[in-house]
């Protein structure tokens, strides 16, 4: 406990800031009524963040919301409530924790639920959805909360990329994508106008879109100082530092924030300061959300000297210049272009390695990039988008790369019924007994 | 069982129905090429024109899956799994390829499991949309034209407009001659069980449509020809959900003392009624179909300026359906893990509900382990509305 401890004490100080933000974002949605604004029911990773801000429509994020109940523990009624009337506990629980919050909410005749966290989340005046590649509940949850929430308009636009298929080249596809990203966007901004009563100002878009970019980059910049050995943030500290970038894009503040995390993690290489101490092994968390109700796991591999120094998971972004985009003065044309280009640009690297996918492309690259010794998933039942195909990501990177020792956690994002803490430490001991093995052998 | 006297079609389809893909095997040794595909949102019309043999893959629910879990997760959906554990197993070794059309998360995370550790000589993962905009269908065509090219560069061969504009001819009318069958379920009592339009719907998957059609087309002679048996005073049930494709449980209610009239399963109901318009531009009429009156909980709808009338939009044809059927309950069966129809579990409840039909919701397993459970239910719900 003491070397856990310990591991915690030298976490990032940005990273304690974080809660404000998330109360802040929840809060936000409370003011807005007062402040004549629009609340819209949002997804993360969406697309959309950018046409919000612009148009100053405050983000309520399910997402967001369901997580900190998970954190406090206190996720169990409202899941509870969803299921009364048939929701299956094998959905996605983000959404029935939400679903549940605001069935709840109406019955109560508008009155916040008590004890819902932080003051709870404002009602939604519009629900913002996208039947993207990313999952089926973006635009099922908008449509199942309607069903309670039936005044309030639901708009789902759709964005694609065009699918992995190593005997296709993708680059011939890309136009008529980005096209359709363009015109699902446009829609959404036609619908945004007609909520809000507000004329779009695309000047504002183009910068708000801008200082996206600034923000992708700035995160990239920051991110990659945890190359240094030893790592001075992990995975647990990442997953609050993701917020800015995931809740609030397009925001000065999610722009300043970065610029703190960099400094500080700057100044904790000087001091030669790392999360494990010693660090002994050095890990990618190469896929699947955490489980909220259990981030202390992350401290117990620190405990035993193994470090997370990057992640897939959150990293929802890329330097810009990496993506290659075409010059345009259309800033729902740059979004597209970055929204496709950001899921394909791992292809052409999958394309020269037979046998290759793209999501392994990108881990061996973290692997090289941050000098990892071992991946570790987590397999969230609830939620198929990031979960299913991980059996599989594991066995193409021990085929196509080599043979490098991989722990595939079970449990889930919100339900903790799920979850039993003494089984997933015997789990990580006896994997971190694997990655001494390993290294030793490497050694010899 | 059901009382109802035998016929050579129906030997037909039971036959098809208990050899999974004897008919394609046949057409293989004559040198034909076999596609197998997933899902209601497979255009067959494309591979019907190609000169293609279609083959709707489907599950085998009496056995547990022992090699796909290796593979695949278990958050999966169960169909999908059991399906993809067939496939693994060689159950469908006759494939020369297959296309995977994007209906849901189960089958969009696991296109790389399939195509990588399937290994066939031809792979298509067609990329459908969630939403039924003017964007979506040209975007819809776009794609229909890549997997266009990818089918003629597989096979060496041009597919014209005017192959695919006959195919959608002879699927339409494939999909009138089935809903006739259908009418015979109308009568009290109905001239076809459940259990063997089961076996149909099925075989009719697994041919090439004009084969279909004439099948479809003799069992509708003989049946015709059937008298209904006297026992009138049977509940009639219909089955919602995605792909329920074995005689399991029409069996469970038919065997306890229902009849299984109608359904709006994926390979049944969703797919018999929509027809491609044959005046307009073969893909632009193809786009249509798939995309906005195929009614499946994958593709986004929101006609109506209202949720009301978004519901109508989205469920109207179950409760036409009803009536014309008769039905006096209906059953959701959904499997575990499905986001897109668990999602549309209230409302769709509800919205059966509200037009006096007691509907009861099963989620269940794609597999008869838990059949036992299933048939108590059944039983119990039919005691309910006795
Ligand atoms: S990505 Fe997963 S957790 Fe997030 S909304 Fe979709 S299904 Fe739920
Ligand atoms: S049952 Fe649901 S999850 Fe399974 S294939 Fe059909 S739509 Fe997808």
């Amino acid at each position: 406990m003491a070397e856990e401890k310990k591991g915690r004490a030298v976490a990032t100080q940005t990273a304690a800031r974080i809660p404000k933000f998330v109360r802040g974002n929840l809060s936000a949605t409370l003011k807005a009524k007062e402040e004549g604004k629009k609340v819209a029911k949002a997804y993360i990773a969406d697309g959309q963040d950018e046409i919000m801000r612009a148009m100053d429509i405050v983000p309520a994020w399910g997402e967001s919301f369901s997580g900190v109940c998970a954190a406090k523990r206190d996720a169990e009624k409202y899941l509870q409530k969803a299921e009364s009337d048939n929701f299956s506990r094998s959905l996605c629980t983000y959404a029935t924790c939400h679903i549940g919050f605001e069935m709840i909410r109406e019955e109560q005749g508008g009155a916040m639920p008590e004890g819902a966290p932080w003051g709870g989340m404002g009602r939604p005046d519009m629900i913002l959805g996208n039947g993207q590649l990313l999952c089926d509940p973006r635009f099922k949850w908008p449509q199942a909360l309607q069903h309670y929430l039936r005044d309030v308009p639901v708009f789902i636009t759709n964005m694609y990329y065009p699918p992995w298929d190593p005997n296709t080249d993708h680059h011939e596809q890309e136009k008529f994508y980005v096209k359709y990203c363009m015109e699902e966007l446009r829609e959404t901004v036609k619908f945004c106008e007609k909520i809000t009563g507000k004329k779009m100002d695309w000047d504002r878009l183009a910068a708000v879109v801008e200082l996206s970019d600034k923000t992708w980059d700035l995160f990239i910049d920051t991110y990659d100082l945890r190359k240094a050995m030893p790592t001075p943030m992990d995975t647990g500290d990442a997953m609050n530092t993701m917020v800015p970038l995931t809740f609030n894009l397009g925001t000065q503040e999610a722009y300043d924030f970065y610029v703190e995390l960099n400094k500080e993690l700057k100044q904790k290489i000087a001091d030669g300061v790392g999360v494990a101490n010693p660090e002994k092994y050095r890990l990618i968390w190469a896929a699947g959300l955490p489980s909220w109700f259990a981030l202390n796991d992350f401290q117990y591999f620190n405990g035993k000297g193994a470090v997370f120094p990057v992640e897939v998971t959150y990293r929802g972004c890329e330097r810009i210049e990496r993506l290659d985009l075409p010059k345009t003065n259309d800033p729902l044309e740059h979004i597209a272009w970055r929204w496709v280009r950001y899921w394909t640009h791992w292809y052409d690297a999958a394309r020269k390695r037979p046998g290759s996918i793209p999501k392994v492309e990108r881990i061996i690259e973290y692997i090289e990039d941050y000098k990892c010794d071992g991946a570790v998933f987590h397999s969230a039942f609830s939620c198929r988008s990031w979960h299913a195909g991980i059996i599989h990501q594991a066995d193409v990177l021990r085929k196509i790369y080599k043979d490098i020792p991989i722990l595939i956690m079970e449990g889930d994002i919100v339900d903790i019924s799920s979850y039993n803490e003494a089984d997933t430490h015997n789990r990580i001991d006896a994997f971190v007994e694997t990655l001494e093995a390993y290294k030793s052998k490497r050694k010899n | 069982m059901t009382g109802l006297q035998n016929s050579k079609g129906l030997e037909t389809a039971e036959r098809y129905y208990a050899q999974y893909g004897a008919r394609a095997i046949e057409l293989k040794k004559e040198g034909r090429k076999v596609i197998g595909y997933m899902s209601a949102l497979m255009p067959v019309e494309i591979l019907t024109a190609a000169g293609v043999v279609p083959v709707r893959l489907k599950g085998f629910v009496d056995e547990a899956i022992t090699k796909g879990d290796a593979y695949m997760e278990s958050i999966i959906c169960p169909f999908v799994r059991n399906v993809f554990d067939a496939a693994i197993k060689g159950r469908f070794s006759f494939m020369d390829g297959m296309v995977l059309p994007h209906q849901c998360d189960s089958i969009d995370r696991t296109n790389d499991v399939w195509s990588s550790n399937l290994n066939l000589p031809y792979w298509h993962f067609l990329n459908v949309p969630h939403v039924t905009d003017g964007p979506s269908i040209e975007f819809m065509k776009e794609i229909l034209r890549v997997f266009i090219g990818t089918l003629e560069k597989f096979l060496g061969t041009k597919i014209t407009d005017a192959a695919i504009a006959q195919a959608i001819k002879a699927h339409n009318e494939n999909r009138r001659l089935m809903r006739e069958l259908y009418d015979l379920r109308k009568s009290n009592s109905p001239l076809i069980s459940g259990v063997e339009m089961m076996k149909v719907l099925v075989a009719a998957m697994s041919i090439p449509v004009d084969e279909s059609s004439a099948l479809i087309k003799g069992i509708t002679e003989e049946v015709k020809k059937r008298t209904a048996p006297a026992d009138g005073n049977r509940k009639r049930i219909m089955i919602i959900g995605d792909q329920i494709d074995n005689t399991a449980i029409p069996e469970s209610i038919e065997n306890a003392g229902a009849w299984l009239v109608a359904d709006d399963l994926s390979i049944g109901g969703k797919i018999y009624w929509p027809e491609v318009d044959e005046k307009t531009d073969p893909l632009q009429g193809i786009a249509e179909r798939y995309l906005r009156k195929l009614k499946i909980p994958t593709t986004f709808v929101s006609d109506g300026d209202t949720y009301e009338e978004n519901l109508e939009a989205r469920f109207g044809h179950l409760k036409q359906r009803i009536a014309e059927f008769k039905v006096d309950g209906a059953i959701l069966f959904i499997y575990k893990y499905c986001d897109p129809y668990g999602f549309e579990v209230p409302a769709m409840k509800s919205y059966i509900e509200s037009g006096g039909t007691p509907v009861l919701y099963l989620e269940d397993e794609y597999s008869t382990s838990t059949l036992a459970r299933v048939k108590t239910r059944i039983e119990a719900f039919l005691e309910m509305i006795a």
